[in-house]
């Protein structure tokens, strides 16, 4: 991967986006690569139980799929300097997640690109809001 | 998790990590320790991910050993729910680099016990 040279970079640029269906095995590999096996994620009757309309992904798997979608883009994942985000509505198993990002900053001195970024869902739900990035740049 | 995230599509970057892999060397060890803790007594059922904010001043590679610590920042009572902010670090052995920095908000429905 080659990452997008400084002084190629524009306000308004666009990542590009990354779609992805989340599926139960999903969220099962995640529970085990990340050691967070709260049953929200994993058992459908207790998440049904606790209120919510089956599993949802661990709002980290979402934040870990917005990161590969601006990793991607910026050329690495060892370029990406911070990311933040509200984990406003759940994403339930079988969902698909769209993230996107536009670049509303450059910062040629220090080398860094500013991003919002977010994602939804394809129930038309923003998922992930309130989403910033910063991304370093090659000079 | 690279593979959870990656996707099948996912591009393999030999030596990286994923940034998001904070969430083993970084979020799990010092959460656990906290949300296990009877005294805290933290219904994890209840325990929904509110926001996150992560950096990374020095991106960490495969191999590296990192010491975590968490630090409860605010803890908030609105609307019959708490919301427990943590400051996390993880601070490369090596070097003593920080390789992440991040801000938890844990909103724990139901008051904590």
């Amino acid at each position: 991967m080659t990452a997008p040279a400084l002084r190629s970079i524009a306000v308004g640029d666009e990542v590009t986006p990354l779609q992805r269906r989340v599926t139960q095995a999903e969220i099962d590999a995640y529970a085990e690569a990340s050691g967070d096996h709260n049953p929200i994620h994993v058992d459908a009757d207790f998440a049904r139980a606790v209120g919510l309309p089956g599993t949802i992904a661990h709002g980290l798997l979402e934040l870990g799929i917005l990161a590969e979608a601006i990793s991607r883009w910026a050329g690495g994942s060892a370029r990406l300097g911070s990311l933040e985000c509200r984990f406003s509505k759940p994403l339930q198993a079988g969902d698909t997640i769209t993230c996107n990002g536009k670049v509303i900053a450059v910062d040629t001195g220090a080398g860094v690109a500013t991003l919002e970024v977010e994602a939804q869902s394809d129930r038309g739900e923003r998922v992930l809001t309130n989403g910033r990035a910063s991304v370093r740049l090659a000079t | 998790m690279a593979l959870a995230i990656g996707g099948p599509d996912g591009e393999f970057e030999p030596g990286a990590v994923p940034p998001t892999f904070a969430a083993v060397y970084c979020l799990a060890p010092t959460f656990a320790q906290l949300f296990t803790d009877p005294d805290v007594g933290i219904n994890l059922a209840g325990l929904i991910h509110g926001e996150q904010t992560f950096e990374w001043p020095e991106p960490a590679r495969g191999g590296d050993v990192v010491d975590a610590s968490a630090e409860i920042v605010a803890v908030e009572e609105k609307r019959g729910m708490t919301f427990v902010t943590l400051a996390v670090e993880a601070v490369r052995q090596a070097d003593q680099a920080v390789v992440c920095r991040g801000r938890s908000m844990m909103i724990v429905r139901g008051a904590a016990a």
